[in-house]
Order: structure tokens, then sequence, then C-alpha cells
């Protein structure tokens, strides 16, 4: 009987790059600069790291394919390193591997890294690509932005909410992800923006305007994770652990057959029940503290905080707007300004979801310091609502 | 002069025929009026059909085609403007319409009489054959034609039984060179006008409708309906006057409502005019281009199809937009930007194994009933737990309920936006795909959906194009005026 990774791994170095337009810095520069403070706040050695997953989800834009560019970039002296890719949930996916090698035991120590370079494409949002070449013979070739749209009128159906009030909740999923980013230093878009302004953005794919999408940028993020008992010989007491990494995905139910109403992501909704019994969790409202979700869109996060329980099903445009999940909530999400600001480099978000949560922990917030923090959740959603891939991570204290 | 022998004619029938125009009309005068600064633009009356960017003469031979055609024992296609020049398009339409494979395939070109012409050959011949013809011809814009040209499909059933029966026919050889195209000069190059309809009228168009007449033994003033396939638009009262025939031209009306269709024009004017006609009168029906076929048949019975290929004119999407209509014609190369520069390459092998079914939309229903698109080893059915055997079930004619939908600005369409979402069907089956022919109020979660063959992806670095379905309107808006 599977016991589950609780309290089987801490992670015990994080670092993460700014996320931006890094006109002057390659994939190898952000991985280095992301790895070194990792190193550097575990305080080992590289010849220690064991093993390494480095992910990226665009391997064909500049990083290269294979796991051989992280080898090359730290220098890592044959260890095994293996590329991993699922989508925009590909960092969770890259410490979902580290994690389990060391609980289960092969390895001392691991590290994820999540890379990507998307500003070399030449162009916003990110790149058309084949969806395979049977596929390409009949699925329409959308964008991002065009799969997500589809959840907002979907989800007004199914919970009979008028487009006008669902455009506005949107509206605060996005001005309070500008507000939080503002006193973010690595964020990507640090300016704030008024309602006003969202609500009259062009339109990118109805309903969803220029400000309901995130920016797509460069950056890294990595872990290094470990043991509790070595992290405790490391001198850190009460170290960061993993209460839990669950992953779901489609397998052709959504857009194949007929049960789905499109107004929800069930993938979202089987990680998160997984995730919370992994982790022991009872009352996601009242234990998580902190949530980093995969704000890819306002219209995702909204779904998302319903289908991660946070909120009652339908109700999740009112709390939004009653401020349940800005800084000052009950709940905040975003405390870093989410892919929506600090920006959403595919391959290391996921990664920079676990930072954000490790580093609150750890007091490091800075301006945006939160105060007690208990549990921090992390989700990572790759590809569109009608076909996923979702992770959800819960991050705890050791004690 | 055309032969005038006695005709000893099995008796064959027209069993059915089927039109198609494109959504959009283009408001000639609003064309014209572009173009006023230039003084070209020919006539500014009317409409012209404008074809998709999705849309080539293939996809509007199908959707011509799609009425009750049975299993035919041969398929013929007929166009001046095919998009391949070596690659059967009879065969994909027989795909298309899911036929039985063993169906003989043949495509007719050369001249825009080229599907009258195998009309008579299927009406002179043996078996259930169906005709199908498609245009969608390359002109140049400022050319009289860019305006007086547009983009139909149109079909017949021909048949021992049928709505209308072959009296008589008469054909003339004439290289009387009033346009032509070549793989040079793909645009039709259009010789004088005064020129053309004096000695096109004088030389081949009267002389073989005469000889129709003469075989059937009839009076022309017996013509009750004319589709004959005018040189130039407004030359019909010319050909009355040289022929005697004294009747309404379908053919005529076509041109001003959307256009003349090339190889599908006489055609799809015939549809009309069945669907004028009652049981008794004679129908004049004739093709021009390096000669003429007249063809005079009297209609036995309601016509399967012509109503609706009466609908089909009356139904559109009239807009005024002239720099679109330089777009969607390929006459304006606009950038598109670094988005438009993914390459859709297709390869045989997986089109050999899936095309097919792609472009007969032929999904499969699984052992417990569930009906699914594309097929796949083991059932999307969630209680399926292994490989399951599939019986096809096509889709292209079943109406679906859109699930979701969005209008994408950002993904790249030559003609933004792009629309699609999930379409759910009443068996069960439910698809991702994209949606097409958006009226002015676009899509809504909800709203039901009919299938439209249309292209997929085209490759244009290596000339090459795939087909498949998309999600149109149910119905399409009434044209006023």
């Amino acid at each position: 009987m599977a016991s589950g990774i609780k309290d089987k791994v801490a992670i015990v170095g994080m670092g993460c790059t700014t996320f931006g337009e890094h006109w002057s810095r390659g994939p190898e520069d952000l991985m280095v600069d992301a790895f070194e403070e990792a190193l550097t706040d575990a305080k080992i050695g590289r010849s220690q790291i064991q093993a390494a997953w480095m992910g990226n989800a665009l391997d064909d834009i500049n990083v290269g394919n294979s796991a051989l560019p992280l080898a090359h970039a730290l220098r890592l002296k044959s260890i095994p390193v293996t590329r991993v890719e699922n989508m925009c949930a590909t960092g969770s996916e890259a410490l979902r591997a580290a994690v389990y090698a060391v609980a289960a035991g092969a390895v001392d120590f691991a590290l994820a890294l999540g890379v990507e370079k998307l500003k070399d494409t030449g162009y916003g949002g990110l790149p058309l690509r084949t969806k395979g070449l049977a596929n390409d013979l009949w699925l329409p070739y959308g964008s991002a932005p065009g799969s997500f749209a589809q959840l907002a009128g979907a989800y007004a159906a199914r919970n009979r909410i008028d487009h006008v009030d669902l455009k506005r909740a949107m509206a605060h999923v996005s001005w309070k992800s500008h507000q939080n980013a503002v006193s973010n230093p690595r964020a990507h878009l640090r300016k704030a923006v008024d309602i006003e302004t969202i609500l009259k953005a062009p339109m990118i794919a109805d309903p969803l305007g220029l400000f309901d999408c995130c920016g797509v940028s460069d950056g890294a993020a990595c872990a290094i994770v470990t043991t509790p008992d070595i992290a405790r010989g490391l001198g850190i007491a009460n170290p960061v652990t993993v209460k839990a990494v669950q992953l779901s995905a489609s397998h052709g139910w959504e857009m194949q057959y007929g049960a789905w109403d499109g107004g929800f992501v069930e993938n979202t909704r089987q990680a998160a029940k997984r995730a919370y019994a992994e982790a022991g969790v009872r009352d996601p409202r009242q234990d998580i503290s902190l949530t980093e979700v995969h704000d890819c869109f306002s219209i995702t996060e909204l779904v998302t905080m319903e289908d991660l329980g946070l909120v009652d099903e339908g109700h999740g445009p009112y709390d939004i707007r009653d401020g349940r999940f800005d800084r000052d909530g009950a709940q905040p999400c975003q405390i870093d300004g989410g892919l929506k600001c600090f920006g959403h480099p595919v391959g290391a978000s996921g990664l920079r979801m676990a930072f954000e949560v490790y580093s609150q922990f750890l007091g490091r917030g800075g301006e945006r310091q939160l105060g007690k923090v208990d549990l921090g959740l992390t989700h990572n959603l790759g590809g569109a609502p009608f076909n996923s891939v979702a992770a959800v991570s819960i991050f705890g204290r050791l004690n | 002069m055309p032969g005038s022998e006695k005709q000893n004619l099995r008796e064959r029938y027209v069993a059915g025929v089927g039109a198609y125009a494109p959504l959009l009309r283009l408001d000639r005068a609003a064309a014209a009026k572009a173009l006023k600064f230039s003084g070209l633009g020919g006539r500014a009356a009317g409409f012209r059909a404008v074809a998709g960017w999705d849309e080539d003469a293939l996809t509007l031979a199908v959707e011509a085609a799609r009425f009750e055609v049975g299993r035919p024992d041969a398929v013929i296609f007929a166009s001046t403007s095919a998009p391949f020049l070596e690659r059967s398009h009879a065969t994909l339409l027989v795909d298309a319409l899911a036929l039985d494979s063993r169906t003989r395939t043949n495509e007719v070109s050369g001249a825009r009489r080229c599907a009258v012409a195998a009309l008579l050959d299927a009406l002179l011949g043996c078996g259930e054959i169906l005709v199908a013809a498609g245009e969608k011809r390359p002109t140049a814009a400022g050319s009289g034609r860019h305006l007086s040209d547009g983009d139909g499909g149109a079909a017949a059933l021909i048949s021992d039984r049928g709505a209308a029966r072959l009296v008589a026919h008469a054909s003339l050889s004439h290289d009387l060179v009033d346009i032509y195209a070549s793989r040079e000069h793909p645009e039709p190059y259009a010789y004088e006008e005064r020129f053309v309809r004096e000695t096109t009228i004088a030389n081949v168009i009267a002389p073989t409708i005469k000889s129709a007449l003469a075989n059937a033994g009839i009076d022309p003033k017996a013509i009750a309906w004319a589709a004959v396939h005018e040189p130039i638009a407004g030359s019909w009262r010319d050909i009355e006057r040289a022929t005697g025939v004294n009747a309404p031209n379908l053919a005529s009306e076509l041109t001003q409502t959307v256009g003349d269709l090339g190889a599908a024009h006489a055609m799809f004017a015939f549809a009309l005019a069945c669907a004028r006609a009652k049981p008794g009168d004679h129908v004049l029906l004739a093709g021009f281009g390096s000669g003429c076929d007249a063809l005079i048949l009297e209609v036995t019975g309601t016509m399967p199809g012509a109503n609706e290929a009466a609908e089909a004119v009356r139904t559109g999407l009239a807009f005024a937009d002239y720099v679109r209509f330089l777009s969607l014609t390929g006459t304006l190369n606009l950038d598109w930007g670094v988005r438009s520069e993914f390459e859709p390459k297709s390869q045989a092998t997986v089109l050999e194994r899936y095309g097919r079914d792609v472009i007969g939309f032929v999904g499969g229903r699984d052992a417990k009933g569930n009906v699914q698109f594309p097929k796949s080893r083991i059932p999307v059915r969630p209680d399926a737990d292994g490989p399951e055997p599939w019986q096809d079930v096509r889709l292209a004619d079943d109406l679906a309920t859109i699930v979701s939908v969005t209008a994408d600005r950002l993904n790249f369409t030559p003609d933004p936006p792009f629309w699609f979402g999930l379409a759910q069907f009443g068996n069960g089956a439910r698809v991702m795909m994209e949606f097409t022919d958006a009226d002015a109020r676009g899509f809504a979660v909800g709203d039901r959906v009919r299938m439209r063959l249309r292209i997929k992806s085209h490759d244009s670095r290596r000339g090459f194009r795939t087909y498949f379905w998309k999600a149109a309107p149910e119905r399409r808006p009434v044209l006023e005026g």
C-alpha cells in the first residue's frame, strides 16, 4: 500500500531568476543564475547533486532537446540528467521527479530546474506548434487564449452567471495580481493597473482581453531536495517539506465524451483531491495559508479556486470580488503576482510557484511577506481545459 | 453546324440536383465605389459570391453534391480551377461523401462547358452518375471578371429514373478563344467583349441551340425555362433573338445574384429552373466554352434538391469590404506577421492511415453504442477496459450543439477571427473543431451547427492542402433585397 511522500522530502535550496524579457541573457545564463542561487541557499557543493531533472516545455525554442543543455550549463559531471515535458505543468513535473527520487531513497540530493527562453520567438504569446501529424488533420490550431476563453463561456453557462459580472470578476483577478507584483523585484510586470483599464483592453479571444492573459517570459527556477534527516544535518532545524505532489492528466474524456460541460477543469479536481489526501488536508479553506495557482488567464484562476474547493461552485466571482484572495484577504493567492505578472516562462513556472511558497515559509517575502504560513499550495496546469495536465503540490514545515 | 440527325435516345433522367454558393456576397456597387478612382471594375450591379479562405473548387463541389445521391456507379468532378493538377478531386469527393470506394471516378476540365458536357455524357451513358462541379477561379483585381465571376458549386445525379428526361441534344466543338487560362497565366485572360458576344452567339451558341431544338422537334417557344451560360453577362436577349427561344434564363439571374460560376454555372441555373418548372415544361440547358453543348429536357416531376438550390441563392451575408474581398480572392497578399509562418506539412503515410475517416468525417460506435471521433483502439467511454470493435458512423450529415466556443484573435487565420470550440452531436460524439461561416452575431454556447467540408490546412510552400469538416450555423441569414 502506497504511503505517499508526505514529509519524506525536504527542500533545502531554491533559486529563481527575474522573469521577463531577457534580451541579453540566453538559457544558459538563466539556468546558471537560478542554480547558483539554489546552491548558495542549500550550502552544498555542485558535486553533491546526484540526479537532475530539467523541465523545458518548448525544446525547439533555443534551449534544445534532451537534458544535455542543463548538464552542459551547470557542468553536472556524469550524473543522470533527464528532460521532462508536460506542457505548462513542466516545472511541477521536474519537481515531482526529483522528489520521487529522494523519497525512493535512490539519491540523497536531487535537482529540479525549469527553464524557458520564450522571448526569442520574435512575438508575444506562445508559438503555434504541431499537435502530431494525425491530430493536425482535424484538431484546430487554437491559441492558448482561445482554448481558455472557452472555459469562460462554458463556466458562465454552467453557473448561470451574467457575462458582465464574470468579466468584472476576471478583471479583479488581474487587478489583484498587478497590485501584488509591484512589490516583487523578480516579477516581469510590476505596474498596477486599474479595473477599468483591464475591462477596456483589446480583445484577444472572447471574452479574454489583453489584461486577462499572462505574459510570456524568459526565466528559470530550481529546487534542491533531499531527505529531512540530511536537511537537519545541514543545520536546518525545521525544514520546508513536501506534503504532497499529485498530477492528473486527461485521457480524452473532456474532448471526446459527452459528459463534460466545459465549465470546470476535471484534472485540477482530481489532483487536488489526491493532494489533500496525501497531505492530510481536511479543509483546504482553513488549512491552506496561501496559494500560487496557474493563472495563465484570469478565468483559469477563477475556475481553479472552485476546482480546488476554496470556494463553492458558482461562487468564485463573488468571493473574488469580495477580496478573499487578495493580499489582505483570508486566503491570499498569487502574492508574487502569479503567471499574470511574475511572468510565465513555461517550464519554470511550476518551480517559481514553489519558490514563492518556500520564500514565504522562510520569511523572505520582503514587502509581500505574509503573516503566519502553515501550508502553501501550488497548482500548475498544462494544456487546455479540454485536454489538460494538472499538478497540485502542497508544502509545509516538517514540524 | 451541329449535327441534327434524328436522335433515338434511351430514357435517361436527371434524378436530383444540388447547388451551393458560399456565405459571403460582395456588393458589386461597393466594389465599384472602391475602384472609382481607377475607372476599372466592370459591372456595378448585383452581388458576387465569394468563397471563404477555406473553400476551393473541391469543397464547393462537395457541398453542392450533398443531396440524396444514393450509391452512384460513377462520380465525375468538373472544374477549371481545381486545386490539384495531379491528385484526383473526384476520388476526394467519393471520400468526402463517404461513398463506396469502388465507385468509378473521373474528372473533366478544359473549358467551363465541361460540366454540361459531362452531364450529357452521363445522360447518354448508363448507370447512376453523379456530376459535381466547383469553381473558385483566380482573377486579377481590377479586371472585369474579378467582379463578374463568382464562386460556387453545382451537381446533378443522372439515372434511368428521375424528374427531368433528356429529350434531345446537340454539340459543337469550336476553339473560339473568348477567354483562356494557362499554367503560365492562371487568371482567365479575356478578349474584347463585342467580338466575343457577336461571334459566339452567331457561330457557336445559336446554331447549337437551334440544332437541339430541331432534334427535339419542338418549337423554340415551347421552351419554358432556360439555363444557358452566357458568354458575356447580358447576352441572353441576343441569344433569344437568334434562336427564337423566349423564356427566362436562370443563368442570367444567377450571374446577377452570385456571379458567373464557370463550370458550375449552367448546372446551377438548371437546378434553379427545376425549382420553378412544372411537369411537362421543357428546359433548355446549354454549356458554353470552346464550343457548346445544348440539352433539352422535359420536367416529369418534382426535382429533388431544386428548392434547396433556390434557397442557396436567397441566403447569404452581404458585405462591402473591398479590401477583405481582395484578401479572400488572393489578389492582395497581406503581411500576416510571424504567426503565419507556421508550416502545416502533411505526410502521405498519415493521410493513408487516417485521411478517409477525416475527409468523410467518419467516427465509430463502440461495443456499447457510444459514438466518438476519431476512433481509437480503446474507446473514450469511461468504463472501456480494452480494445473494442468499431462500427463506422458518419458525422458530416448530423447537427451538433456548441458546448464551448471562442473567437480567437491571436491565432493566425487568413480571415480573422479564428472560431473554434467543442461541438456535441446528438449521437454522443463530441469533437473539438473549427467553426466557419460566422455571421455578424458569431457563435455562442448552445447554438445549433451543421457540418461543412473545408480546407483544414494549406501548405502554400508545397502546394498541398488537407480537408476536414467545420461547424457552421445551422441556418444562413436571408439576403435582403
